[in-house]
C-alpha cells in the first residue's frame, strides 16, 4: 500500500494515474444510449474518437473506438446520431483522460430489427423447432467433421486446430462461406445442404467469431434455422462471443460457446480416451484376477479337507472294525472249545468210575465162555470146557477141571 | 499343469464345482459304504483336477492377454 499523501509527502503523478487507472479499470462493463455531439477520424488512424451527449441534459462523455466499430457496414455514425453504445470506462495514463472504451455501436432503429427477430423466434418456438426433444446426440468420434466457417477466419483456425490436437485422426469436410452481409444466410444454406448430403460426414460444425449484433443477424434468419432444423446432421453452432445469442444457436442440437468449445464437444480428447481405456482394462483385469483367486483358494481349501486329502482316513474305522469283529470271533470261539474240553473231561471221568476196569484192579476176575457171554455159575460150565478169564492185566485162557471139585470143597 | 487340449473337458468349472462340492458334503455327512466312499473320493478327485486345469487355463489365457508394462504409447 501506498502510504497516505500529504504536503509533506505528496504523490507523484504516476502514482495518483495508476490509482485512478486502477479504480476505473475495475468499473464493469456499461450499455449507454446517448447522441453523438462530435465525431473525428484522423486519417488512417486505427481510433476514432466522439463525444456522446445525454440528449436530456447538459452532460457528455467522451468515447473511443476502433476504427472498424464505427465504419462498421449498416452503421450510418454521423453527428446528432441517436446511438447506443456497449463500452467500458478507461482511463488513459499518458494523458490523465477519461474515456468509454466502445467495443460495439448501434443506430436506434435496431431496436426494432431485434424486436422481429424475437417475433420469429417465438413463431419457431410454437413450432416446436427448438424442442429439447429435437436435439440429437452427437457422435462421439465422427470420421469426418463438416466445418462452415468464413475463409481463413479465426473461427476456422481454432475448430481445425482444436479439433485435431484432440483427436488426429479427425478429417473435415470444409465449406467457406460468406458469414455476414446480405448473401451470408443463402451462402450458410448451401454449405449446410452440401455436407448434409454427403453421407460421410456426421456432425456439422457452424462457427463465425464475435461480432456486431448487426454481424450476427444472417445467424437469426429464419430460412438458415429452418435449413438446419431440416438437416439429418447434428448441427453444432458457435456463432458470435457465449453472450450473444442467434436464432440458430436455438435450432442447433448444441450450442458451442466458441468456436473452440465447438472443437472440444465434437471431437473426443484422445489422450482422455486412452486414459479411459486404459482404466477399464486395468478394472477389467484387476476384476478377473480377484476372482480367479478367489476360485483358487476355495479349490484349495477343498482340497485340504480331511475326506479329501486323506482317503486312508476312510479306511482307520472301518480296520478297526473288522480287527473288533474279528477279535470277538476268535474270542467267541475259544470259549467254546474250552467248554467242549471241559465237557469231554466230565464225560471221560464218569465213563472211568463206571467201567469195570476199577474192580478188576481190585483183584476181580471175569470169566467168558467162548461165546463171551458171563460165567455166574459153576453149574454153567462143564468138565474140560475152555473160558478166557480177564483181570485188570489183560486175557488169558483156562480150562474146566472137575477132578478137583471135591478136594476143594473139602479142604 | 493343465491336461493336454486334446482331452478338452466338457464340463465347466461351475458344474465341476458344484458337484464337487457335494462330493465333499456326501463325505463328510457319512453313512455310506466304503464302496460308496471311495468311488466319491475317487470323482473327487477327478473334480478338483477338473477344477485346476480350469483355473490354470485362465491364469495362461490372463497371462497371455496382459499388456506389456507402460502400454499405450502408440
Amino acid at each position: 500500500m501506498t502510504a497516505p499523501s500529504s504536503a509533506e509527502a505528496p504523490w507523484p503523478v504516476r502514482t495518483v494515474a495508476r490509482k485512478v487507472a486502477d479504480w476505473i479499470g475495475r468499473l464493469g462493463e456499461v450499455w449507454v444510449e446517448g447522441q453523438v455531439a462530435q465525431l473525428s477520424r484522423r486519417g488512417g488512424a486505427a481510433t476514432v474518437f466522439l463525444t456522446l451527449r445525454d440528449p436530456a441534459a447538459d452532460m457528455s462523455v467522451p468515447v473511443t473506438c476502433h476504427r472498424d466499430v464505427a465504419d462498421r457496414p449498416g452503421l450510418e455514425l454521423t453527428e446528432g446520431a441517436r446511438v447506443i453504445v456497449r463500452a467500458r470506462p478507461d482511463y488513459y495514463v499518458a494523458r490523465g483522460s477519461f474515456s468509454l472504451r466502445a467495443t460495439e455501436i448501434r443506430a436506434v432503429g435496431l431496436g426494432e430489427l431485434l424486436a422481429r427477430i424475437e417475433l420469429i423466434r417465438q413463431l419457431l418456438a410454437a413450432e416446436g423447432l427448438f424442442d429439447a426433444v429435437r436435439k440429437r446426440p452427437l457422435p462421439f468420434a465422427p470420421a469426418v467433421v463438416g466445418v462452415i466457417t468464413g475463409r481463413d477466419s479465426a473461427a476456422e483456425r481454432d475448430v481445425l486446430v482444436t479439433a485435431r490436437r484432440r483427436w488426429p485422426a479427425v478429417r473435415f469436410a470444409m465449406h467457406n462461406c460468406a458469414v455476414q452481409g446480405p448473401t451470408a444466410a443463402a451462402s450458410v444454406i448451401e454449405g449446410l445442404r452440401r455436407l448434409d448430403a454427403d453421407p460421410a460426414v456426421e456432425v456439422i460444425v457452424v462457427a463465425r467469431g464475435g461480432g456486431s449484433v448487426e454481424d450476427l443477424l444472417p445467424f437469426s434468419d429464419e430460412g438458415l434455422v429452418r435449413a438446419i432444423a431440416a438437416c439429418r446432421t447434428p448441427v453444432v453452432t458457435a456463432v458470435g462471443h457465449e453472450t450473444d445469442t442467434t436464432l440458430v444457436d436455438h435450432v442447433a442440437d448444441v450450442r458451442a460457446a466458441t468456436p473452440t468449445d465447438a472443437a472440444h464437444r465434437v471431437v473426443p480428447e484422445i489422450g482422455e480416451q486412452r486414459r479411459l481405456v486404459e482404466g477399464l482394462r486395468a478394472r477389467a483385469r484387476h476384476v478377473l484376477t480377484g476372482r480367479l483367486d478367489q476360485q483358487v483358494r476355495w479349490l484349495e481349501s477343498v482340497r485340504t479337507r480331511p475326506v479329501l486329502a486323506s482317503p486312508d482316513r476312510l479306511l482307520h474305522g472301518r480296520e478297526d472294525d473288522v480287527l473288533a469283529l474279528r477279535t470277538r470271533a476268535r474270542r467267541t470261539l475259544a470259549h467254546r472249545v474250552e467248554a467242549a474240553e471241559r465237557d469231554l473231561e466230565h464225560a471221560r471221568a464218569r465213563v472211568t468210575a463206571l467201567s469195570p476196569a476199577a474192580t478188576l484192579e481190585r483183584g476181580y476176575a471175569v470169566v467168558q465162555r467162548a461165546d463171551g457171554t458171563l460165567v455166574r455159575d459153576p453149574a454153567e460150565v462143564a468138565d474140560a470146557e475152555r473160558l478166557q478169564v480177564r483181570v485188570a492185566g489183560g486175557r488169558f485162557p483156562v480150562r474146566v477141571d472137575r477132578t478137583t471139585d471135591r478136594e476143594d470143597e473139602n479142604p | 499343469m493343465s491336461t493336454p487340449d486334446a482331452a478338452e473337458p466338457t464340463t465347466t468349472y461351475e458344474q465341476a464345482r458344484e458337484e464337487l462340492a457335494d462330493v465333499v458334503r456326501r463325505l463328510e455327512a457319512g453313512g455310506l459304504t466304503l464302496e460308496e466312499s471311495l468311488g466319491l473320493w475317487e470323482r473327487g478327485e477327478e473334480l478338483a483336477q477338473l477344477c485346476q486345469h480350469w483355473l490354470d487355463r485362465a491364469r495362461e489365457r490372463l497371462a497371455a492377454a496382459a499388456p506389456p508394462d507402460g502400454a499405450g504409447q502408440d
